[in-house]
């Protein structure tokens, strides 16, 4: 992959800007990696998402969120109220929001399934996007939506690979949201995702003696070494913060 | 009381963690001498954890002793299981239960994260009262890495521990985490 390495053969990183997951991958994601981020509803996923778009624009690259699930409105309506976050970076452009169905629409798409030449089309539609923006961070959110339109296999690990390989030689590192259910086995919807991905972070609850609480475990992450522990995270308007999962007490569920 | 408090705390450099041995009619002169003549005079921006007493109580009791309330802050892991009716003070945020020990340490990191610039103490209330909802395992871990992180960052650690209470259990833990211990009238 055509990603930039330093003197001494490390990667160069694009520090997320969210100190204890920049702190556990050693100095930050590996530039032009494609990570997914899966979890179960309500685990902070899409916190995690706009935290690391916003300090990406703060510190000058340019960010695209692109939103499937719900109007991008709506969802800044509900985004918890960050203290770093700037208006202006809206206003410059730093900071893009945009509707994935009004790409659909813009590019006739209109059938609930997308073919091989449709699925082709909206890779490249993303990629040229992020080459005409000079996007550096990117986040779909979610992948597993957009699975649903390309339904068979094949062509989710088609469309997967070419908008992966694009961004990647763009230098655009990329968050991918793989929404799972809390019971479910494996990180992704079709299994081909968390395959593709160049990282994997978990989301999750864990119970414990009645208490639930919201965890975040880095389990893949090509060009770091990294730890594998598991992190109880927090959502604040400070920012996401983690602290290591206490092991001292008894676990009865998990997540 | 309250000058023997601050006094022995002014005598530690940063950074130091003390285990505070009292008995529980010297309670309230204990927090008087730690905020009011320690704390307030160093200028430190004040983390107070509750498990014992709702936080309502403790700012009640600062209210009546005319301690401002500018830098002082309190994680309160107590009222939402007292399912107290209380009214929540702004400088007050709310852990679920006093087993979220991780929570704990989450909401001290947002709240010295706020104020990056000045030095901090950090109080627990109690060990005893924590104790009651955890095992000495996971308590253990906890204050571990509670201390040694606050550490870390220059701030004093307070953790307060009620004489009457104390096993030897809670004892070795004090002595595992702490650099000195104050025993109060003793």
């Amino acid at each position: 992959m055509p990603t930039k390495e330093h003197a001494d053969g490390e990667r160069e990183r694009c520090v997320t800007g969210i100190d204890a997951i920049d702190h556990i991958l050693n100095g930050g994601i590996p530039r032009g990696n494609t990570v997914l981020i899966s979890g179960s509803v309500g685990t902070g996923k899409t916190s995690i998402c706009i935290e690391f778009l916003i300090r990406g624009a703060i510190n000058g690259e340019n960010s695209l969120y692109l939103s499937v699930t719900e109007p991008t409105d709506k969802l800044l309506q509900n985004v918890i109220p960050f203290d770093f976050f700037d208006d202006r970076l809206a206003r410059q452009g730093k900071l893009q929001f945009l509707d994935l169905p009004k790409m659909y629409e813009k590019l006739g798409i209109d059938r609930e399934d997308l073919d091989l030449d449709q699925t082709r089309l909206l890779a490249d539609t993303i990629a040229g996007l992020v080459e005409e923006q000079k996007i550096k961070r990117l986040v779909l959110d979610s992948v597993t939506s957009v699975c649903y339109r390309i339904r068979e296999q094949e062509r989710i690990r088609d469309f997967l690979l070419r908008l992966g390989t694009v961004l990647s030689a763009k230098g655009c590192t990329t968050l991918l949201v793989s929404e799972i259910r809390s019971s479910e086995e494996g990180y992704s919807q079709w299994g081909v995702e968390e395959a593709l991905a160049d990282g994997v972070i978990v989301t999750g609850n864990l119970e414990r003696r009645g208490d639930l609480l919201r965890t975040l475990q880095i389990v893949k992450m090509r060009g770091t070494t990294h730890s594998r522990a598991k992190y109880v995270l927090d959502l604040t308007t400070s920012g996401v913060l983690l602290v290591p999962l206490l092991k001292g007490g008894s676990v009865t569920g998990g997540g | 009381m309250t000058a023997e408090v601050s006094e022995k705390l002014r005598a530690l450099p940063e950074s130091s963690a003390i285990a505070m041995r009292l008995k529980s009619e010297q309670y309230f002169d204990a927090i008087q001498g730690m905020i009011d003549r320690f704390a307030m005079k160093k200028d430190l921006e004040v983390v107070y954890v509750t498990s014992t007493i709702p936080s309502q109580s403790i700012i009640n009791a600062l209210e009546v002793l005319e301690i401002p309330m500018d830098h002082i802050w309190f994680v309160d892991c107590i009222s939402q299981i007292m399912m107290s009716q209380e009214k929540r003070h702004p400088h007050a945020i709310i852990v679920e239960s006093p087993t979220m020990l991780e929570n704990i340490m989450l909401k001290v990191e947002f709240l010295l994260r706020r104020v990056p610039e000045r030095n901090a103490l950090v109080v627990l209330d109690s060990i005893n009262s924590l104790a009651i909802h955890n095992n000495t395992k996971i308590l253990s871990e906890f204050l571990h890495i509670l201390v040694n992180n606050l550490r870390s960052r220059g701030a004093y650690t307070v953790i307060f521990s009620m004489q009457e209470y104390e096993t030897e259990e809670i004892r070795n833990m004090l002595v595992l985490v702490s650099d000195e211990t104050i025993e109060l009238g003793g």
